[in-house]
């Protein structure tokens, strides 16, 4: 680097005071000398004196160049203040770039999951109608809400009851042997040959006029077949666990 | 052009019949009962038939249940514990209560609040017949 080749003002300035210290010292010492021997050394004095008035004006040229250098470290700093100002500007405009930016994923993602939820919603729509219909069924046939006027002793229930189990198809298709469940007595309204009014249903269960164009999925009657899904045995103890040969256990719909 | 062989459409439609009523009868805790002795319920076919007969969940099918307990039962009966339960009789007679009991929730509520409404109204009434008749 030039500049360390060159020595700094500071220590040219000291350089100078030490050359002045010394020719003071050594003219003093001349002056005194001289008052002693009285032999002027001729050219000696005037030569002391002229480097003194020689270092002294090198020691002013010093001291402007430095009373300049002073003022331009001044505007150095003032400079340095700008650059720190502005550099801050920047970072804090970053910071507010990366918060918006932050905010603004936030909320693209939270779009995104509203848009995917409704999708969903619209996927599972029934038509309030026929949410209306099927409400007014099951309940107007006491199937899920008990008659007002039930007291322990009526044969009504929220689930088919013997007689109606033996009315229908399946009723028919095989013979179900009786059980004398429910407090019924399956051969009473055998032997009178009909159901009681009160349980006539309004809605039959059956619903044979009602789906008449309904077909259940296809399936190839094989139930001995593994199906293609898992079991949810997820309740079994360790060891019917390991000797189950079947698929894996947790369903995951 | 009905033959002695039921079409494929027909026998499809008595299928669903059929499956109708079967899946609503597994609402009766008795029925279960009943199946769980007779060693239904831990045959390998009737387990898989009970997975099958899952898809009257879905909307298309579940209208036309009228006793939607059913549901709720074709859920448990998929978990073997449940099944292994069903032979006892103290079970069957637990789940009866309990289905009783949800089933006449509604009625009873209604039934306070008309007795409330009705305690409400009786204090309103202010009780003064002889007052009046002395005042005039």
């Amino acid at each position: 680097m030039a500049a360390a080749a060159e020595k700094s003002t500071k220590e040219r300035l000291l350089s100078v005071l030490d050359d002045l210290e010394v020719l003071s010292r050594e003219l003093i010492e001349m002056l005194a000398l001289a008052r002693n021997q009285k032999v002027p050394q001729p050219g000696e004095d005037t030569q002391i004196l002229e480097l003194l008035v020689q270092r002294d004006k090198e020691f002013q040229e010093l001291m402007e160049v430095a009373q300049q250098q002073g003022k331009i470290h001044q505007e150095m700093q003032l400079l340095e203040k700008e650059v720190e100002k502005r550099d801050s500007d920047i970072q804090q405009l970053q910071k507010q770039l990366k918060e918006a930016e932050h905010i603004l994923a936030t909320a693209v993602y939270q779009a995104k999951e509203k848009l995917a939820s409704i999708e969903k919603a619209k996927k599972g729509s029934v038509s309030s109608e026929e949410i209306i219909k099927y409400a007014h069924r099951i309940s107007a046939s006491n199937a899920v809400c008990a008659p007002l006027n039930w007291v322990p002793g009526d044969p009504r229930r929220p689930y088919p009851t013997d007689l109606e189990m033996r009315s229908g198809i399946l009723g028919h298709m095989a013979n179900l042997p009786s059980n004398g469940v429910n407090g019924h007595l399956p051969g009473d309204a055998l032997a009178a040959g009909r159901l009681p009014d009160i349980l006539t249903p309004h809605y039959p269960w059956q619903s044979s006029d009602v789906s008449a164009g309904m077909l259940p999925p296809h399936h190839g009657n094989d139930f001995s077949l593994e199906p293609p899904g898992h079991n949810k045995e997820n309740e079994d103890d360790v060891e019917a666990m390991s000797t189950d040969s079947s698929s894996s256990s947790s369903d995951s719909d | 052009q009905s033959g002695i062989l039921p079409t494929f459409n027909e026998q499809a439609r008595h299928r669903f019949q059929a499956e109708l009523e079967f899946v609503q009868c597994l609402a009766n805790p008795y029925y279960l009962n009943f199946l769980a002795q007779r060693g239904f319920l831990k045959e390998r076919p009737f387990i898989n038939y009970l997975k099958y007969l899952l898809y009257w969940k879905e909307p298309e099918y579940s209208k036309f249940l009228k006793y939607p307990h059913c549901l709720h039962m074709l859920e448990l009966l998929q978990y073997e514990h449940f099944r292994k339960e069903q032979v006892n009789a103290q079970c069957a007679k637990f789940i009866d209560e309990q289905q009783l009991l949800h089933w006449q929730h509604y009625s009873r509520k209604r039934t306070r609040l008309q007795q409330a409404l009705a305690e409400q109204q009786q204090a309103q009434q202010p009780p003064q017949p002889h007052g009046n008749a002395a005042a005039k």
